[in-house]
């Protein structure tokens, strides 16, 4: 047995092909690792099936992420994780700009217009949160009536009150710093005497002298005024424990994923790479998750397995198993195909990929909604240069924000946006400081000394700001598959179309007018442009924006109260199909403007609990018959 | 300094002086192999070094807690707090040699000797009459006669502090008072102090100031007869040895015996630099020397910083953390580059604290 692999937890196609399990789960990432671990404490045998390999649990697993992206030229979400023929992911290198009319077929994903969506997910243990950024807000109670309040989108099945228990079981597994009495606007409420796992990461010196010159100022929107406050972010990442949680019982930092003992990855130490790779793991995976998944002994992985079909048994309309394909290398496609069976499916592989697996195996639901309703978060980059040195690059990368336009009336006209300040200066807008260093050099001819004073002048003064824009569920925004568009192993590949909605696009253009502002009262001087051949730029009435995407895939199996329209129920269990689960953002009705992670994993704990007293109800009576 | 038997306040603070000071002196012959790893390569030995590192910091912040405790007032930045390498530990009958060196098998020894000291054969004495080689980093222990004296190992110098600290607490009860008090906002609490291995215990009590003294003492050389202490943690010594037996610890494990993944080392990745290095090695001017005398400056700093946040403002040690990283980047400044005319030996901190200025 080899202990520096994670060799103990794995299974192989053929027990798998042999066995059935309580639960058969697709996907290991944070949806999966919750609901696995959920039901494997609780006694019930659970499979994982993962596309991506599995040396990730082990630290030298971790650090070959770490090297490979410290190696790359382009530093994007996906850039720690080795290309992978067979479960190819999508990466934001791969968007061009789309010719209308032409869907592009040149990346993983096929993106149909008509806007280029450059949004990424990873196909790796862990998934997502494997690059993610670490943001942990709860949605706003109004998010979820944004129908009955608002007239606008669609309105969840559960509300805020129901979910709040499960945010804080999201919460604590996440490991989520922040100050309640920061986090209690828009009507979110708290338990009283509740308190987050860990106390507020502190907040960059950026963050207090943009707070200093902003805090106060008033804005109007549709006839309302706004008191613009600058606030610290929840992150799900190590910080300085709060000795009150859970009653005063405190709260332990889970640090780095090891079979070994490493202790590593206790707290944060500011590096600025958060995204795509903590150097520490001190922000939240959900490796950190599954390995106490494994560790109950009843939950196994099986890595290098696509999922390739659900089978439905056409006199009940239950899942008999779930197709898989094995393969031993990821460069090549030589491959075998497996089942998996078990009393109870989880799709949990991400709004794109549950779709795109469902619709592949011929099962679009009864509303026929199973891939509509594509949501992302727009993002509007603003930047420009504080009037001193503030230094940009310095703590994680981003600790602040403005929420106080997240919510109120104008959301019957226009979409609501959050905002955050970026503690890694125009990083994410140019591609700084590399593009910067690269400009000193190259065309300013600088070197030695008046090299490094320039950079630290021009990168240190930095501030982006980045506006996260409300999307609403709109039917024409949709993932599909298409015979003509297949990976190498012979899987249908996603095909997107995605465009933006007037109500988003004010929400666009509002952000733009509210960052000149901003930057007028810092004394910034704007250095944004948007060029008009960049393929995420739009024209709306007169001016033009670059918009990126978010990596926030929500909404392709919509939540509701009835088969009619939508895919799943309050609990994520399919209308159609009473063993089935989809979970994860695709059973997101709306997404306001949170970051989707702490919700679908609230949404996964609800789901785990709902799964296992279904479990222990089919329990029970067998036991008496057999009695 | 040398020490007698802790009879008084005097003394007990003249001993918990000391055990700071020895706490913290392993810190820089870790951190100076720790460092001498060339970035990317010995994942296992990295973490390994790190771990201990991080540990030790923890036991010296311990003593500071026990100092304060009992109302002392801890000292990081007075002259002598670090010593002059290489210095030199006891172990039983011999002293042996702590020095500053590259990560290797030799210096890999030294670690398993510092983390497993003797324990003297006999339980009451723990005391010997010898010659000593040169700096030791424990004093010397003066006796009612006024001989001189050493501790056998650093086992019995602690068994000292826990023997005085419950004499003195019995004394102060006879009298109505306490031993323990020191203000406690000068403890530093798990809030600003974690890592897995072992929590910070603020001391308020002889019961945590046992607890304090038990976690330093044990878990360089584990618990008893197990690989493993009190918490659950591998102990140091066997951190270190699973880099010479080339195979990890697993739980059930018996000493020596690991049973874990294998453990690569590839002992030539590592940066040649000079052994227990000193300002003077460095031509003047250069670089290397200016980035040496920036670098004791640097530490000094940070050793001012930690004396505040162990003086009642335990929020300075989150600025501490950037201070580290300062430290680690002229670290790697220094051992990336040749000593000239040394035919290839490369620099080093050399850990030669600049003194204080007099007033």
């Amino acid at each position: 047995m080899n202990a520096t692999s994670d060799k103990p937890h794995r299974s192989d196609p053929a027990d798998v092909s042999a066995s059935i399990y309580d639960v058969v789960i697709v996907g290991a990432g944070v949806s999966g690792a919750i609901i696995a671990h959920e039901l494997g404490r609780n006694g019930f045998r659970v499979l994982v099936l993962e596309a991506g390999p599995g040396h990730d649990l082990t630290i030298p697993g971790y650090e070959q992420y770490l090297s490979r992206f410290y190696a790359a030229t382009s530093k994007d979400n996906n850039a720690p994780y080795p290309p992978n023929r067979n479960a190819p992911m999508p990466r934001s290198t791969d968007v061009r700009r789309l010719q209308p009319g032409e869907p592009d077929a040149s990346g993983y994903i096929v993106q149909n217009g008509p806007i280029a969506l450059d949004s990424t997910y990873t196909r790796v243990v862990g998934g997502t949160t494997m690059h993610w950024e670490g943001k942990a807000l709860r949605m706003l109670p109004e998010d979820f009536e944004m129908r009955a309040r608002f007239g606008r989108g669609l309105d969840w099945p559960i509300s805020y009150e129901q979910l709040a228990p499960y945010y804080r079981q999201a919460e604590f597994e996440l490991g989520v710093s922040a100050d309640v009495e920061e986090q209690a606007y828009h009507g979110i409420r708290f338990d009283p005497g509740y308190v987050y796992p860990m106390r507020k990461i502190p907040v960059s010196y950026l963050d207090k002298t943009v707070a200093s010159g902003l805090n106060g100022a008033e804005v109007s929107l549709r006839g309302a005024r706004f008191t613009l406050t600058v606030r610290s972010t929840p992150q799900a990442r190590n910080g300085v424990p709060n000795p009150r949680y859970d009653g005063g019982k405190g709260y332990v930092p889970v640090g780095a994923v090891s079979v070994e003992q490493v202790e590593q990855g206790e707290r944060c130490q500011g590096n600025n790479n958060c995204t795509p790779i903590c150097p520490v793991q001190a922000k939240y995976h959900a490796g950190k998750t599954l390995i106490k998944a494994l560790a109950t002994g009843r939950v196994k992985l099986l890595p290098q397995a696509v999922a390739s079909k659900v089978e439905i048994d056409p006199d009940n309309g239950r899942v008999r198993h779930v197709e898989f394909k094995t393969y031993t290398d990821p460069g090549s496609t030589e491959h075998a195909t497996g089942i998996a069976r078990g009393r109870v499916f989880v799709l949990a592989a991400n709004a794109v990929e549950n779709a795109r697996l469902m619709l592949a195996s011929g099962l679009p639901g009864t509303s026929n909604l199973v891939g509509r309703n594509l949501m992302d978060h727009p993002f509007l980059l603003t930047w420009g240069l504080m009037p001193e040195v503030v230094g940009t690059l310095r703590g994680t990368q981003s600790t602040s924000g403005i929420q106080d336009l997240r919510g109120g009336a104008f959301r019957r006209h226009q979409a609501a946006f959050a905002v955050s300040i970026h503690n890694d200066g125009w990083s994410w807008a140019t591609g700084s400081p590399y593009t910067v260093l690269a400009d000193i050099v190259d065309r300013q001819n600088q070197f030695g000394t008046a090299l490094r004073r320039r950079l630290v002048d021009q990168v240190s003064r930095q501030l982006q700001l980045a506006f996260m824009v409300e999307l609403l569920p709109d039917q024409n925004n949709r993932v599909t598959v298409d015979a003509r568009y297949t990976d190498p192993l012979g899987n249908l590949r996603p095909v997107i179309s995605y465009g933006l909605s007037d109500y988003t696009l004010d929400g666009i253009a509002y952000s733009r007018q509210l960052s000149r502002l901003i930057f007028q009262r810092l004394g910034v001087e704007d250095h944004t442009t948007y060029d008009p051949l960049d393929y995420g730029y739009i024209s709306y009435k007169g001016e033009g924006y670059t918009v990126r995407g978010g990596n926030h895939w929500a909404g392709t199996h919509i939540m509701g109260t009835h088969a009619k329209d939508s895919v799943v129920d309050g609990t994520q269990r399919s209308w159609d199909h009473e063993n089935l689960y989809l979970v994860g953002a695709g059973s997101m009705p709306t997404t306001g403007t949170s970051n989707t992670t702490l919700t679908l994993s609230a949404l996964s704990f609800l789901t785990a609990e709902r799964i296992r007293v279904g479990l222990d109800k089919d329990r029970s009576p067998a036991t008496i018959a057999a009695a | 300094m040398s020490l007698k038997r802790i009879m008084t306040l005097d003394e007990l603070h003249n001993y918990l002086h000391a055990a700071m000071q020895l706490e913290h002196a392993t810190i820089p012959p870790y951190l100076t192999a720790l460092y001498s790893i060339q970035p990317g390569t010995n994942s296992a030995a990295f973490h390994v070094l790190r771990v201990v590192v991080v540990e030790e910091m923890l036991h010296l912040t311990l003593a500071a807690n026990i100092l304060n405790a009992v109302g002392g007032a801890p000292n990081l930045a007075r002259e002598g707090f670090v010593p002059l390498y290489p210095a030199y530990l006891p172990d039983g009958e011999t002293d042996f040699e702590v020095g500053l060196q590259r990560f290797s098998r030799e210096a890999v020894e030294t670690f398993l000797r510092i983390e497993r000291p003797a324990r003297s054969p006999e339980e009451s004495q723990g005391l010997v009459r010898r010659q000593r080689v040169g700096r030791g980093l424990l004093p010397t222990f003066r006796a009612a006669d006024d001989s001189e004296l050493h501790f056998y190992s650093i086992g019995e110098f602690y068994q000292e502090i826990s023997r005085g600290l419950t004499y003195l607490q019995e004394e102060k009860t006879k009298s109505g008072e306490t031993l323990f008090s020191g203000d406690p906002a000068r403890q530093i609490t798990p809030d600003y102090y974690y890592s897995g291995g072992g929590e910070i215990i603020p001391v308020s009590n002889l019961e945590t100031a046992q607890e304090a003294i038990r976690l330093i003492s044990e878990q360089g050389e584990g618990f008893g007869k197990r690989i493993y202490d009190y918490e659950g943690e591998l102990a140091h010594y066997y951190r270190f040895q699973q880099l010479v037996l080339g195979r990890y610890y697993r739980k059930g494990d018996a000493p020596d015996h690991p049973s874990g993944g294998p453990v690569d080392v590839d002992w030539d990745a590592v940066y040649p630099v000079k052994t227990n290095a000193r300002l003077a090695d460095y031509p003047q001017p250069s670089e290397l020397h200016a980035a040496a005398v920036e670098f004791n400056a640097q530490y000094q700093g940070f050793l001012g910083r930690l004396t505040q946040a162990f003086s009642g403002q335990p929020e300075l040690l989150l600025d501490a953390v950037g201070d580290m990283f300062r430290i680690r980047e002229t670290v790697s400044r220094l051992m990336r580059n040749p000593i000239p005319g040394t035919s290839g030996l490369n620099a080093a901190p050399t850990f030669e604290m600049p003194l204080p200025t007099e007033t």
